[in-house]
């Protein structure tokens, strides 16, 4: 994937320098942006490689994990930061502890929820607008956790 | 383990982030919403999934598109496919997750901008 985008690269500083220039300045801005946060995610990934061990991942985001790994599910999503991609290794890695596919699709759903920029939402379209908003959001994340739990249902029958 | 896989994946995002924000322009997006509340949420969605950058960058672009006459459904849509839809992270996706959980979590993740959106916008409405 890398590759590619190298090339696209090279062929846009062929044909359009001034433009190309401008692209990977912003790249490298988005880069400044996420490095401390993707610091943290490998972080944390080498920390659940560590210190937790598949049973602790079973018993709170696994199969048994009920309600309360819904709720962590959906608060984690809420309060993770940056971009999402930058999230993908350590949910992969949580997948491979154990933790079940209907709680990463919660936590991925939540993220649509940004408190930082809630009250910038709230100065463009009102409070009223948030609040649904971010309502149905945990709504839909928890309705997209239940679809993919009854899917795995199906599977295993 | 996986910094090796991943690290170059991050950094094409990235890449592809930089290309996005350099030849997309506001005004491109502004032109493509019309009004009406279909048309408008199906521009919304596919708009919001290939675009990039931070949640701030969807707002002032979705209030212009509101002063423009684009439908508040279709604005909402846009809204939220920009952070929950990404086309520029989808061979990352389908490289850690795997084609099976990657296709289901987009295909749920489309239906349900339009549900959210549409719920949202209807419930402001009916608030007054």
């Amino acid at each position: 994937m890398l590759g590619s985008v190298i090339l696209t690269y090279v062929i846009l500083f062929f044909m359009d320098p001034e433009n190309a220039k401008h692209a990977v300045f912003e790249g490298l801005q988005v880069l400044k942006m996420v490095l401390p946060i993707i610091l943290v995610v490998f972080f944390l990934t080498g920390l659940v490689n560590i210190t937790v061990d598949k049973e602790k991942i079973s018993r709170h985001f696994g199969k048994e994990s009920g309600m309360k790994g819904w709720f962590y599910a959906i608060v984690a999503g809420i309060l993770s930061h940056g971009p999402t991609y930058v999230w993908y290794p350590f949910l992969q890695n949580l997948r491979e502890h154990g933790a079940k596919d209907s709680l990463i699709f919660a936590f991925l759903y939540a993220r649509a929820i940004k408190i930082p920029w809630i009250p910038l939402m709230i100065s463009y379209f009102g409070w009223v607008f948030t609040l649904f908003f971010s309502l149905y959001i945990i709504i839909g994340a928890l309705l997209q956790g239940m679809i993919v739990e009854l899917i795995e249902r199906k599977k295993e029958n | 383990m996986m910094f090796k896989m991943v690290l170059p994946m991050l950094l094409a995002v990235i890449g592809l982030v930089g290309i996005f924000k350099t030849y997309v322009t506001p005004e491109m997006i502004k032109s493509l919403f019309d009004g009406s509340v279909l048309h408008d949420m199906i521009v919304g969605v596919g708009v919001g999934a290939i675009s990039v950058g931070q949640p701030f960058v969807s707002y002032i672009i979705g209030g212009e598109l509101l002063k423009e006459g684009a439908s508040f459904y279709g604005v909402t849509a846009f809204i939220l496919s920009f952070v929950t839809l990404g086309v520029v992270q989808l061979p990352m996706e389908f490289g850690i997750f795997g084609v099976r959980f990657t296709l289901l979590r987009n295909f749920l993740s489309l239906v349900f901008a339009f549900l959210v959106a549409y719920a949202t916008a209807y419930s402001v409405e009916l608030a007054g």
